[in-house]
């Protein structure tokens, strides 16, 4: 149990540090970002409580906030993909699957999980750019944002898992 | 009290996500400028408009309030250019400054405010109600204008109330109408039909124009200074007998709300109407 918290915690500062030193810096053609870190709400396995699923995504959000200086906005949006996780998981989970089943390539398969994954990503990246943005004045180019920055994290969501199943 | 405990200890995650989100939302609307001017200035836009409501109505119930004013204040500037311009005149001995600003019309012709208290507009002949009378200097034969055009002539008058002929009604003494810039000049007339549409007829067949021009007062009459507005051109249909032009015109005076309007007291009608009079007498002899 405590092996477990131990080893989120450092999942949680590996991709704080990954993602403010190094990702979000790129701007690729200045308009997509990799936001590395929605992976860690995927990864929670199968029955966590809501409570714990809540309070990291919380957690991880606020902590990116604070180093990337936009106080509120990966909290809020965070908070919500913690909290569709759970709902959706379920409906991709095979049905004879262990209580507590971790989620990875290997264990969903590889196209239920990248569905997984893209489904979150897309709803990640529209509710953040939304509120970064706060209105839809120019909607073209959230859309452009959100569907840009979605494809590239999931692309590197992808290399990432792939080398990690092997 | 024990189901909403169970219902508590089932959602109780929905209440830490709204939780949540709520922490988040203060966080976004309290350290970032952009917004946080965007939710303030909304909820200013809220707020404005309960304002901008409540304001309109109230501002309606002293709407009559202000339009008595303004006629009142309306009439005492008038009085004062007035004033000032013959002072002007003495001071100068420039008698001519009036033509040169071409409002020579109010030198001759003192106007009394009125209200009118009664109308009607769907019988053939007309009759309209206006509160000043004889004690307040209104006299049979003066014009009655608005802020519009032309509103009439006065038929009857009491003490305190005059009766006014307007221009909707059949049987009027037709006003002396002109075309605007060109001069040619014509009788009105209501055929007892639209309020909003009179005739100007007997415009001579060699008069041009075109449909769109401002009809006026031409001031040949007896009645009427120049220059007060009759209405706009709409068609242009031979008169019955051929020999000339019968002009439809768009009343410019809206006679379904008319309730200010003003009488023209010329001092000068009494001695052209005599010099009119004595002509005539002498051609007859």
């Amino acid at each position: 149990m405590s092996v477990e918290i131990f080893k989120r915690l450092g999942w949680f500062v590996l991709l704080c540090v990954v993602q403010v030193l190094v990702l979000n810096n790129i701007h690729l053609f200045g308009i997509a970002t990799p936001m590395l870190y929605v992976w860690f709400p995927l990864t929670f396995h199968r029955n966590t409580p809501q409570w714990a699923a809540l309070l990291w995504s919380f957690a991880l959000g606020l902590a990116i906030d604070v180093f990337s200086n936009t106080p509120g906005l990966a909290a809020g949006s965070l908070t919500l993909i913690g909290m569709m996780q759970p709902y959706l998981l379920e409906l991709f989970v095979p049905r004879d699957s262990v209580e507590e089943m971790e989620v990875s390539a290997s264990t969903l398969g590889l196209g239920k999980y990248a569905l997984l994954c893209a489904i979150l990503l897309i709803v990640f990246c529209l509710v953040f750019f939304a509120l970064e943005a706060f209105s839809f004045f120019n909607w073209l180019y959230w859309l452009e944002c959100a569907g840009s920055s979605a494809l590239l994290t999931f692309v590197l969501i992808m290399a990432i898992e792939s080398v990690r199943s092997k | 009290m024990r189901n909403l405990l169970d219902f508590l200890r089932k959602y109780h995650h929905w209440f830490l996500f709204i939780a949540l989100e709520v922490v988040s939302a203060v966080l976004l609307f309290r350290y970032n400028s952009y917004q946080n001017s965007v939710w303030l200035s909304s909820a200013n836009v809220a707020v404005g408009k309960v304002y901008e409501m409540e304001s309109e109505l109230t501002s309606f119930f002293s709407m009559t309030r202000a339009n008595e004013e303004l006629t009142l204040r309306n009439f005492y500037l008038e009085r004062q250019v007035e004033q000032l311009r013959r002072l002007y005149t003495e001071a100068t001995q420039d008698t001519t400054v009036t033509e040169r600003q071409g409002l020579q019309f109010l030198n001759k012709y003192k106007l009394i405010p009125a209200k009118v208290v009664s109308n009607t507009l769907s019988e053939p002949a007309n009759l309209m109600t206006i509160d000043k009378g004889r004690s307040d200097g209104v006299e049979v034969d003066m014009g009655v204008a608005c802020g519009n055009g032309v509103v009439g002539v006065v038929y009857l008058t009491s003490d305190h109330y005059s009766v006014v002929i307007p221009v909707l009604n059949t049987t009027m003494s037709r006003i002396s109408c002109a075309i605007r810039g060109r001069d040619y000049f014509g009788y009105l007339r209501w055929d007892g039909r639209d309020p909003a549409v009179a005739f100007v007829e007997d415009v001579p067949r060699h008069a041009k124009f075109k449909r769109g021009e401002w009809v006026e007062t031409s001031g040949y009459s007896s009645i009427f200074p120049r220059g007060i507005l009759v209405g706009q051109i709409e068609k242009v249909f031979n008169s019955s007998d051929g020999l000339s032009y019968k002009l439809q015109v768009r009343l410019s005076t809206d006679f379904g709300c008319l309730r200010d309007v003003f009488v023209i007291n010329d001092k000068s009608i009494a001695e052209r109407v005599q010099l009119m009079e004595a002509a005539r007498d002498s051609l007859r002899n």
